[in-house]
């Protein structure tokens, strides 16, 4: 539909920035939080204090480091 | 050899953590380690260990601030807890939650037993959508007279006066669009929320990291919703006729997920 836009998680991370960033704020923000002895007090890291276009291209350096190392295993 | 901790992902019930074979199970958070189910009468909570340096929390909090390093692990946290969530019931943990002892996780599943088997209850069958809703000011703006009823009736009420008072309201009206547009933008977030929660268990408005302008336009809410499974169908048909409804005043829907549910 040229008015609603679906973006499936998962599988189409490549590409697409926007999914890159929501599946970063998910991980990074929320989530249960339970007492570890260390619950990350960074609980706060906010993708604004990493910088939004930092995190984009960290994310894509992330990639190809991972796929590199899943060729290479 | 280093001190070792243990990072834990997310906590499923062991029925479930027993089809999951830790060698059908995507990569740990750090090289030259395997993920591994600590089980604990009915629960089971999937960790891995981690070198107890690298995530002591003033070294951790160093870490952070290096994007790349937080990405990759970020990106390894989330793969981890898809998988299970694809397969079983999860609660995900946030990431970077650390035991010293397995002893400790142990403890926590025993202390927690009946509050984490109750959320697994409430979360079973469901899976959260995000739901991110966009504004483009110029289309708002160029159609806010049939968007706003006050601006509306003026326009009309101008369009009988006489020339002079007609031209004084005209630049009544040129001024009352600006508060219009947001106040239209406010109200259709609103019907957006209200008729989504209608169709969910739950839902969570987001805050916004960042004000992100997108080719959509400007992002103006984050919801999250807990969707069952079975009705994920409406879900999306109620979105899609909420996408079309407001389209006109330039408001666009943007629908992300299944997530493993990590808003409730």
């Amino acid at each position: 539909m040229a008015d609603f836009d679906q973006i499936l998680v998962g599988e189409e991370w490549e590409g697409n920035e926007l999914s890159l960033l929501e599946t970063l704020d998910h991980v990074l923000n929320r989530g249960l939080v339970i007492a570890g002895e260390i619950t990350i007090a960074v609980a706060d890291i906010d993708l604004i204090f990493i910088g939004l276009n930092v995190m984009v291209s960290s994310v894509e350096t992330a990639q190809e480091v991972l796929s590199k190392r899943q060729l290479t295993e | 050899m280093a001190e070792l901790a243990y990072y834990v992902y997310c906590i499923a019930e062991s029925a479930s953590a027993s089809q999951l074979p830790i060698a059908s199970l995507p990569a740990a958070i750090e090289d030259n380690s395997k993920l591994e189910w600590i089980s604990i009468n009915t629960l089971a909570a999937l960790v891995s260990q981690v070198p107890r340096a690298l995530y002591s929390e003033e070294n951790l909090a160093e870490h952070l601030t290096d994007a790349t390093w937080t990405a990759i692990r970020a990106m390894r946290h989330e793969t981890v807890v898809e998988f299970v969530a694809k397969r079983a019931t999860v609660i995900p943990l946030r990431f970077g939650t650390i035991y010293l002892e397995r002893a400790g996780v142990e403890q926590m599943l025993n202390e927690k037993t009946i509050e984490l088997a109750s959320m697994i209850e409430q979360l079973r069958g469901r899976e959260e959508w995000g739901v991110n809703v966009y504004s483009d000011r110029a289309v708002l703006l160029s159609s806010i007279t049939s968007v706003s009823p006050v601006l509306r009736d003026l326009v009309q009420r101008a369009e009988q006066a006489p020339p002079g008072q007609s031209y004084l309201m005209q630049k009544k009206i040129e001024t009352m669009k600006v508060d219009e547009a947001r106040a239209a933008v406010n109200r259709i977030v609103d019907q957006i929320e209200e008729s989504l929660k209608a169709q969910t268990d739950d839902a969570r408005r987001l805050r916004i990291l960042k004000v992100e302008t997108t080719e959509h336009g400007e992002l103006k809410a984050k919801f999250a919703f807990l969707v069952k499974r079975a009705n994920f169908e409406e879900f999306r048909d109620a979105a899609e006729r909420l996408a079309q409804e407001h389209q006109a005043a330039g408001v666009r829907l943007e629908l992300t997920g299944p997530w493993p549910v990590y808003n409730f």
